[in-house]
Parts: structure tokens; sequence; C-alpha cells
């Protein structure tokens, strides 16, 4: 006590002048419980990767339907996107802040805390993606007891601990580094609750009933926004996951330790200044380049084209900085397989980052939406720019966490770096391959101005060749990942007997604190504005800015919301965004169970449900998709890839009992199809109870369904039986299920017979937005 | 010098930063490409140098019309005009019509009736026996409106008119040649008639052109 007052009488005399120093250590633990779940994680994700690749090739793969394909791809994509990148990035960030910031993490509890919340959210979304629970928005597919869990851990504990991180340091200045981990924290929390907004069924069971609800309607919840609006914020939210969760985590990470392998100084110090803040701007209003030739408004499409566009210089900042850090150390590169993985990984980036903005481009979106060419582009970036940039953070941490003085085998990462770049390069080029090929298909015409390939299935076995290729590649790049988890596992095993738990010393940080003086203007000439502008282009005001984090974070804030804020407002107030159709009508109990099958099976994962304004879609689908016919589409299911053909004009396009028997067997109706079988929606019974509390929730999201509400069980068996008696009557010398009427396929059947159906419907009363229909010659 | 870049002062664990100017193409493509963006948000809201998605669509699908049934006018689905355009050999009936005919069948029916009409959930279409069938526009009734509860669904929404028609003389060309399939279901019906019969390969006068009723 009295050497503490003592001290303390010491600091008061001497005062700010004299900084104490403070002794204090890193905390290595907690980064090397992230570097073991990235790896773990990572092989979980690629093997889902290969099996569903394998799916595609061999339809029989689907053997069960909880790893079907339409259930395995969303698991997939959220053990690739949250497990793997998602553990990486925390990897990343937890040992680079300490570093940066000279100081431990603000609460060894909370990263602990986050780590073990993390990794129970990605078991929950294991535990319920393959047993169709889910949401069925991409990328946004885990309920919303795991989405309020996410929120939890996302700006609760990891947020916390990260900016009390910052407000303990003892730098002054922040690195472009932790600005690329603040606009990951603020953005990513932003889009994740603003998207994931829903009504949960089963807590309005609970309300409405006072009863405890069934298992599947306690963990169903419907968004709250519905078709065109749903589409938008959820493609907001999907292209800004790849932005803030893909991109500056990982150009964060890159700006550590790219230059710390290379040991060279970053290429400039004023172009992150520029990239970061054009990129975090810009970004944000990209989502619409989701969704051009939908029923989105006109304007909203240009906007995310332009500003996909804008983006490209933003992007390749980042590549630039990257690549040019390199400059007199290439010879390293030849040597050293971590700078390998880095170069290769940033140059993906300059790849995806072109690639993207081309993409976005309306006509070559045209060709390219719904194909495989996206496929291809994500997993450039994925694969190449997070898989390798991971890969070389975790070699370059390996022999320092473990502190086992050396990798175990250089040779081996160098092998695990040349069988994953083959494994990339072959999965990307047969998959562009295979998209542009399906693409230029569908869109074919011959002499006798018809459709060139009517059947769709001959779009689809014309790229089995690509698809076998892809499987290959996908599998390497998993061989490769597993040769990498064996080398990072012997190097583990090369560690001390007990870690050395270095003492760092470094001065606290006074709380006065001189900029300088502001500098003066460069120029001769007497130009009160060409002054103004050498001032601030010699970014003096971003040198104060970057000692103050929370200020810092409120401006990334400011910048991210206007520009979301800008789009999404005039969505939602400006109502000819989707004009009323008189004769669309809510769907009906049983429909709207089935719906719910759609949504559980996954279907959107390979249907898309809009068919473009493009004339050879509309000759192969039907009328093109109008605004107004998706007003009570909680969620929306416009899907982003045809691996099948698109379903929105589907209703009476076949017989209800062609689908029965097609889900039974799809290959014995359409040869070469890659369709799962669906014998289990024949055999199981749909819970005709749980109709009612879902029916309900859609009336408290303002569908009318008026009288409906009450007695949704009763219409529901009444439409089932129809149905069910329908399949009876034209089904000849097939062996149909006892009690179809009972079953689940018949309300799937049910759904699939009312898409698109509404609009070639009799409206109620006289209504424009109907008589204007397919009267496109009348001015001719 | 200006080779020798300089380096900033300040160094975070030991990284240092270049005071390298941002490189003078990528701020010429970077505002090049915003004043393009300016350009074309201008161009593209309500200019009538833009067309958009749904513009040029309906100006492709009035081509289109225009291309393929502007010569043919708008066809009746009379006996006569549906045999003429499978059994006339004139080039520009059934050489012409019967390919695109077969490209709407390929497209919409064969999952129920099989690749080459051979029958599968929906009858064998290639033997002698019709279900429901008299004469050849009772095929086209069946297509445009349906039958058996819906097992058939009805066409006539979704294609053009003269689709209809042509897909009628299509299907009705396919009687005989009895693929292996499903095993003739229903009644033979009289065999439909000759071109000598319906009167020659003159075609009807044709009606005045309505490309655009019903499209869609």
């Amino acid at each position: 006590m009295a050497a503490a007052a003592a001290a303390e009488a010491t600091f008061a005399q001497t005062g700010p002048s004299d900084p104490q120093i403070d002794e204090f250590s890193y905390d290595d633990q907690i980064v090397r419980m992230f570097l073991w779940a990235t790896l773990i994680w990572g092989i979980v994700g690629f093997l889902a990767g290969v099996i569903i690749a394998f799916q595609l090739a061999v339809p029989q793969l689907n053997f069960l339907p909880e790893v079907a394909f339409g259930r395995l791809r969303p698991l997939h994509t959220n053990a690739a996107i949250f497990a793997f990148a998602g553990n990486a990035i925390f990897c990343a960030v937890y040992y680079s802040t300490q570093r940066l910031c000279k100081t431990r993490m603000f609460s060894d509890t909370l990263s602990r805390l986050h780590f073990w919340g993390w990794q129970l959210i990605i078991v929950s979304a294991a535990l319920t993606l393959p047993f169709g629970i889910t949401q069925g928005k991409e990328y946004a597919e885990l309920e919303w007891p795991i989405d309020l869990a996410i929120a939890v851990v996302w700006a609760g504990f990891f947020g916390v601990n990260f900016i009390g991180t910052l407000i303990n340091r003892r730098e002054r200045h922040l690195y472009v580094a932790i600005w690329f981990y603040i606009a990951s924290l603020v953005t990513v929390a932003i889009l994740h609750i603003f998207n994931n907004i829903w009504i949960p069924v089963g807590i309005v069971d609970v309300i409405k009933t006072g009863e405890l609800s069934s298992f599947d309607n306690s963990l169903k919840s419907y968004s709250v926004y519905a078709g065109v609006q749903d589409a938008f914020m959820q493609w907001w939210y999907g292209h800004n996951a790849v932005a803030f969760f893909l991109t500056t985590p990982f150009l964060g990470l890159m700006y550590y330790f790219l230059p710390k392998a290379a040991d060279r100084p970053v290429f400039s110090y004023k172009l992150s200044i520029v990239h970061f803040w054009s990129l975090v701007f810009i970004y944000i209003w990209a989502g619409p380049h989701h969704l051009h030739y939908t029923a989105l408004p006109e304007w909203a499409s240009s906007l995310g084209m332009v500003f996909s566009l804008m983006l490209w210089m933003p992007s390749w900042g980042g590549m630039i900085n990257g690549l040019l850090t390199l400059r007199g150390a290439w010879n390293k590169v030849a040597q050293d397989p971590i700078l390998k993985f880095f170069v290769v990984g940033v140059t993906f980036y300059g790849m995806s980052t072109f690639e993207g903005p081309m993409l976005s481009i309306k006509t070559v979106n045209s060709l390219s939406h719904y194909t495989d060419w996206t496929i291809a582009h994500v997993h450039a970036g994925t694969l190449g720019w997070n898989g390798f940039m991971t890969f070389g953070m975790v070699y370059w941490l390996a022999p320092r966490l473990f502190q086992s003085g050396r990798l175990f085998s250089e040779k081996l990462a160098s092998l695990h770096f040349w069988i994953g770049t083959i494994g990339i390069l072959l999965y990307v080029i047969s998959i562009y391959t295979a998209g542009i090929t399906q693409g230029l298909m569908w869109r074919a015409f011959d002499d006798s101005g018809a459709l060139a390939f009517p059947k769709f299935i001959e779009t689809v076995t014309r790229l089995m060749p690509f698809y076998w290729i892809r499987a290959i590649g996908g599998t390497m790049y998993l061989v490769a990942s597993v040769i990498g988890v064996y080398n990072v596992f012997m190097t583990w095993r090369m560690r001390p007997p007990t870690y050395d738990v270095p003492v760092i010393r470094a001065a606290k940080l006074s709380k006065f604190y001189d900029d300088g003086p502001a500098p003066a203007s460069r120029l001769n000439a007497n130009v009160g504005l060409g002054h103004a502008g050498d001032r601030f282009m010699q970014a003096h005001w971003h040198r104060r800015w970057e000692r103050l984090p929370i200020r810092f974070t409120v401006y990334v804030t400011v910048a991210v919301a206007i520009a979301s804020l800008f789009e999404i407002i005039p969505t939602f107030l400006i109502r000819s965004n989707v004009p009323t159709i008189a004769s669309v009508q809510p769907y009906t109990p049983l429909e709207l169970a089935g719906r719910d099958i759609y949504i559980a099976e996954g279907c959107y994962n390979c249907h898309s449900q809009m068919v473009r304004p493009i004339f050879a879609e509309t000759q192969r689908y039907g009328e093109y998709s109008k605004p107004g016919e998706f007003v009570y589409d909680h969620p929306f299911q416009w899907g982003s890839r045809r691996i099948g053909p698109d379903l929105h004009r589907e209703g009476g396009l076949q017989s209800s009992f062609w689908h029965y028997a097609h889900f039974e067997n799809p290959q014995e109706y359409q040869a070469g199809s890659v369709m799962p079988a669906y014998k289990h929606l024949i055999n199981q019974d749909l819970n005709f109870q749980e109709i009612e509390a879902r029916v309900h929730s859609m009336a408290m999201l303002g569908v009318p369904y008026g009288d409906a509400v009450n007695n949704s069980v009763e219409m529901a068996r009444e439409q089932a039986a129809q149905v069910a008696q329908e399949i009876r009557d034209q089904a000849t010398n097939y062996a149909l299920v006892d009690d179809l009427e009972n079953k689940k396929v018949v309300a799937l059947i049910a759904y699939l017979q009312r898409l698109g159906t509404d609009i070639s419907k009799p409206a109620p009363e006289d209504d424009p937005g109907v008589a204007g229909e397919g009267s496109e010659g009348g001015d001719s | 010098m200006a080779h020798e870049p300089k380096l900033l002062e300040h160094e975070y664990d030991g990284i240092r930063e270049f005071d390298n100017p941002t490189p003078g193409w990528w701020h010429a493509l970077f505002f090049g490409i915003v004043g393009f963006s300016v350009f074309y948000l201008m161009i593209s809201t309500g200019s009538p140098l833009y067309d958009t998605p749904i513009m040029s669509h309906d100006k492709d699908k009035l081509a289109w019309i225009k291309s393929l049934f502007g010569e043919l006018g708008e066809l009746e689905p009379t006996e006569a005009t549906i045999v003429r355009y499978y059994a006339d050999p004139a080039d520009e009936y059934a050489g012409q019509w019967m390919p695109y005919a077969e490209s709407l069948f390929k497209a919409n029916c064969v999952s129920c009736h099989g690749a080459n009409g051979e029958g599968s959930v929906g009858p064998n279409l290639t033997d002698d026996a019709f279900i429901n069938v008299a004469s050849v526009t009772d095929i086209y009734d069946i297509i445009q409106n349906g039958a058996n509860a819906g097992a058939m669904p009805a066409w006539g929404n979704r294609f053009h008119p003269n689709d209809v028609v042509l897909l009628s003389s299509y299907v009705a060309n396919m009687r005989g040649q009895n693929l292996p399939g499903l095993p003739p279901d229903g009644e033979v019906p009289a065999p439909w008639p000759t071109l000598d019969e319906i009167g020659g390969a003159a075609p009807e006068e044709f009606t005045e052109d309505e490309e655009n009723a019903g499209a869609g």
C-alpha cells in the first residue's frame, strides 16, 4: 500500500512530462484458440463444398434429406464464411491489434466469451441448417435465436472488447489495419441487425394461445420485409457481407502480416487513406447489382451498377499497396511460401475486384446472372483471396505462436501452395466455362426463330464435364488444406513445455498531445482554393483523426449509414416502385405451409423465381415477373442461381400428379436431371396444427388474411383433400401413398401450382395495374 | 530523388510506411469512372437515349412476332389449317414451321409426353389411339384448354395463338409413328384428312394482320 502511495506521489510530482512505463504481456492464448478454430472449420467448410460439388455431378449422393444439396449448400457457405473466414479474421485482429496498440486485449473474459460464443453459433448452424431450419435468405439463413446470439457475440463481446482495447492503447495513432477492423466491426453489426428483422412464429403462438409452440414453429420466423423490399435489404446485406466480412478485415490482415512477412515498408500511406475512405463509402451502395433485370426499380439498379464501377479503383488501391510493398522483396517471394500465398491472394483480390464491377454492368449481368459465372467469381475471391491470405497468416503465425523457432516443414507449405493454386485454377476455369456456356445456351435462338435449346435439361447435361473438373479442383484445395493443417499440427508439437510470455514495456499515453503545426501550402501562386487543396492533400487532418478512435468510428458509421439510407429510404417510401396488382392475393394456408417446405428444403439454392424481361427468357418461361406479384412474399425467394429452371411461372405448367411422380423419382421423368429425390415429402405427414400460428404471424405482417386467420387449419385440410383427389384422378397405373391428403408433398404441390398464376386471373374489380398487362403492341 | 521514396516517421510494431503519392493512373481512372457514372445516371433516368430492360424486351418481342408471324397473320384453328401445316410439302408450310413447332414441343411437352412423344406421365402421342379426340381440332382444344382434371394443363394463356395451332399440327403429325413407349390408350379416331380432302395446298384467305392479339 505504502509503495503504491509513494509511486502515486512520485507521479504527481513529476507530472505527465515523465510518462509512466507500464509492464504487460500480450494474450497469445486467445490467438492460438482462434487459429485452431480457423483450421478445423476450414476443413469442415471445404469438405461440405467438395460434397455438394460431387452432388451436382452425381445426384445419387443426395441420399439423405439432411445432406441433400439444398440443405448442405447453405451449410457450406455459412461454414466457409462465418466459421473459416470468421475465425481467421478474429485470429488476425486479436494478434495484430494488441501489438499495433501496444496493449493487451481490453478483457480476457470478453475474449473467451467471444471465442466460445462464436464456436457455439457455428455448432448451432450445423445443428439447424441440415434439418431445414432456415430463414431462406442467402448467407442469412440462420434462424432468429442464432441471429440474436450473433448480435450479442459480435457487438457485445467482440465489439466492446475491441473498442476497449483501442481506448487502452499505448500507441498514439491507429495504423491502417485498425481502420479496416473498425469498418468491419461497425458495418457487419448494422447489416446483420437490419437484414434480420423478423417476427418469430413461436412467440406469436405463445402470445395468441398462451401455450408453448411446436419445436418447428418455435424456431421459425418470417422476415418483416416482403418481395422487392426484402430482396433489396437482403442484397444490401449480402453484397456488403462480402465487403465487410470478406474484404475489409482481410485488407486489415494484409496491412499487418504482409509487410511483416516481407519486412518492407508499406508502399503508400496516402493511398491507404484514399482507398480506405472511398472503399467504405462506395461499397455500401453496390448491392442492387445482384438484382439487375429483376422487379427492382430501375433507378436502384442503375445506382448499384455505377457504384460498383466506381468501386474498382478503391479496391485496387488495396491491391497496389499490397503488391508494391513487395518492391525490393521479390527475391524473397521465390523462396518464402508465406509470401507466395500473399502474392497469389492479393492477385486474386485484384482479379475479383476487376471482375465484380464488370459483372455489375447490366448487359454483362444479363448473361452471367443465374449462371455458374457468379460461382466462379465468388470462388476466385474466397479460395484465392480469403483462403490464401489466411494460410499465409497461419504459416507466419504458427512458429511464433507455438514458439517452435521454425515451421515444421517449408517444403510441405510449398506443396500446399502449389496443390491449392492448381486446385483454384481448375475450379474457376471450369466453372467460368460452365457459366458462360449455360448463359449463351439459354439465350440462343435457331434459324426458325425458336429457342435453340428449348429443353432446360440440355443446358444442364452440357455442364457435366465442368462439374467434374470443378469437383476435382475443389478436392485438391481440400487436400492441400489438410497438408497445411498437418504442418501446423507438427509445428505445434515442436512447442516448448511452457510458452514463454514476454513482458512488454511501453509508456502510457499522456492526456495531452500536440498534433504539431498544420502544414503550410507548398504552392507559390496566390490562389486561395489551391492553397486549401494542397493543405488538404497533405492529410494532416487525417493524422489527427487517427489518434481519436471513437471519433474515427463515428465517422465510419456515418459514411456507411448515409450511403445506405440514400437507397433504403426511397426503396421503402416510393409507392410507384411496387405498383399494386389487384388480382394478386395472399397464399392460402396450405400454400403457405408448402412455401415453408420449399424454403426448408432449400429449393431456392437451385431454382429462381424471377423471370427477367429478356426476350429469350420470356420465351422460355412466360411473362416476366412484376414487382406487385411479390407483395406477400415474406421472405422473397427470387434465388440467385438456376441449376434447375426458373419456377415463377410454374403454376399450371405441369399436372399435380407429374409433380408428385417427379418428386419421387426426378431422373425417371427427366433423364439427366441433377435434382435430388424428395421421397420424404411423400412419406412425412404435414403438421396442420402449425399452420394457424404461421397464418397469424403473416396477418401481423399486414398480409390480408381476414377470416382465414381463424379457420386456417380447416381451410388447409380442405384444400389438401382437393389436391390429393386431383392427383388421384390424374394418376393412372401409379402406386400413390395412402392418406395422401396428410402428406407434406400435397402442400408443396399446392404452392407450386399457385406460383405466378395470380397475374392471369381476373381482378376483383377494374384495375389499371392488370389491365395494362400484355398489351405491348397496343400503341404500334 | 524521385526514385528514392521518403519514409514516414511513424512506426507500428516495426511496420513503416512510405510517403509515396497515389499513382496518377489510379486518379485518372477513378475520377474518369465517377464522371461516367454521373453521365450514365442522367442518361438512364427518363432520357429518350436509354431503353429500360422492359422497353427493350417489348421491342424485341414485337420484332419477333412481326418477323415470325407477319406473313402468317392470325391462324384459324380449323381442320384445314392444322392439316396443311404438316401435310403440305411446300416449303413455306411444313418445312418452315414444323421445326419451330418441334422446338415448342421440346420446351413444353416432353416432361410428360416423353422426349419423342412416346408417353410418360402423359399418353403416347405416336400411336393411333387418342383420348377424347375425334378430329385434329380436338387436339387444338385440348392444348388450348387442358384436359383430364388438369392432368393436361391449359396452354392457351401461355402461347401465342399461332403457337397453339402450329403445335396442334405438329402433334397431329406424330400419329402413326408407333414409337415404343406407353401402350395405346383411348379410341382410334378416323384417319386425319389428306391434303386433297381439305382442298389442296392453297392457303386460306389471311385475316388482317393482328400480330399482337393475345401476346403474352
